[in-house]
């Protein structure tokens, strides 16, 4: 997949996100050699996701992006975000429009709470946390905003840790 | 005629469990993170994992619920080798609704991986356009070989129906 930007945590930040705060985009383009390579490291060579003949057979105008990778993407922006001292505790997404072989998307986001929890650090049991809500716009040729392709998205990400505190 | 029948009704409730037959592995991580150009060395550089508090690499979060390593299923005459129910209902079209994942803890490379799956509600709808809909909501259960909760996968197909249209 190609990264039209790079993400990597930076002085810019935020050590404490705040209400409102945007979270720096992600954009990628996912060609057919992308879709192939998720096939198999997902262990899903459902033909719709790569086969040009098997989609042309349903009218379809290219292979169809597996929709859950908008989740992964989703996640990968909130780490670049946060950083490695942060737990993805949950996300939802729900689907609006196919995204086909070629395409680019862009995923973004903003803060909508935050939980200031009882102590810093790793070990807590009332941690500290951001909730946020996403998108992901499909972007046309000219690169302008095409479709949604999840609308709506939210998660919940733990501060101050790695990783997560079980069963929530 | 309701897309909500008595057949449908009776799905609710049923589970499949499957069991991987050997540890997730390194390896799985590291590939899916390259597949969707996720370079974060959390999936392929022990130090740097073990530096942030882990016992080791890790695997991208979500790969739990979007893989079907753990299944042990064959592939299916269109490719797929991973759960489904079987679900065919004529005269209708269907489409992925989303998922809602929850996660207890990271992916270790040495944990198996035990999924369990459940259809948990079955309703009918109508659509913004008028057509009829049923939607059929399943949750995989992921733990590993101490059935420590790893993560929770809820999604939703959505079955429309096409109105006489094939």
């Amino acid at each position: 997949m190609t990264a039209v930007s790079s993400r990597r945590p930076g002085p810019g930040t935020p050590a404490v996100p705040k209400v409102g705060d945007t979270i720096p985009p992600l954009e990628r383009r996912i060609g057919l050699p992308d879709m192939v390579a998720y096939a198999g490291a997902t262990w899903d060579w459902y033909q719709s996701h790569y086969d040009p003949d098997y989609v042309a057979a349903k009218k379809l105008p290219g292979p169809i992006v597996d929709g859950q990778v908008f989740g992964a993407l989703l996640v990968e922006m909130l780490q670049d975000w946060l950083g490695p001292q942060c737990f993805v505790q949950s996300i939802d997404f729900t689907f609006r429009n196919l995204m086909f072989a070629g395409e680019s998307v862009r995923c973004e986001g903003e803060v909508s709470a935050v939980h200031v929890g009882s102590a810093d650090g790793a070990v807590t049991e009332d941690p500290s946390y951001v909730d946020v809500t996403m998108t992901v716009t499909t972007l046309g040729t000219d690169g302008r905003d095409d479709r949604f392709a999840v609308k709506p998205a939210s998660a919940r990400v733990l501060l101050g840790r790695a990783d997560g505190t079980g069963r929530p | 005629m309701s897309l909500l029948t008595d057949e449908i009704r009776a799905l609710v409730g049923q589970r499949r469990v499957y069991t991987a037959p050997e540890p997730f592995g390194a390896a799985s991580g590291r590939y899916f993170g390259l597949a969707i150009g996720d370079d974060n060395p959390l999936y392929r550089d022990p130090e740097h994992a073990r530096a942030q508090g882990l016992a080791g690499v890790t695997a991208p979060p979500t790969l739990i619920c979007e893989t079907n390593q753990y299944s042990g299923l064959p592939m299916d005459d269109e490719g797929y080798a991973g759960h489904r129910w079987g679900i065919q209902i004529e005269n209708t079209r269907e489409v992925r609704g989303g998922n809602a994942y929850v996660f207890g803890r990271r992916l270790r490379p040495e944990d198996v991986v035990t999924a369990t799956w459940e259809i948990t509600d079955a309703v009918e709808k109508t659509s913004g356009s008028g057509a009829a809909m049923l939607i059929v909501t399943s949750r995989a259960t992921y733990t590993d070989e101490h059935d420590e909760f790893l993560a929770e996968n809820t999604e939703t197909i959505i079955f429309i129906d096409l109105g006489g249209q094939s």
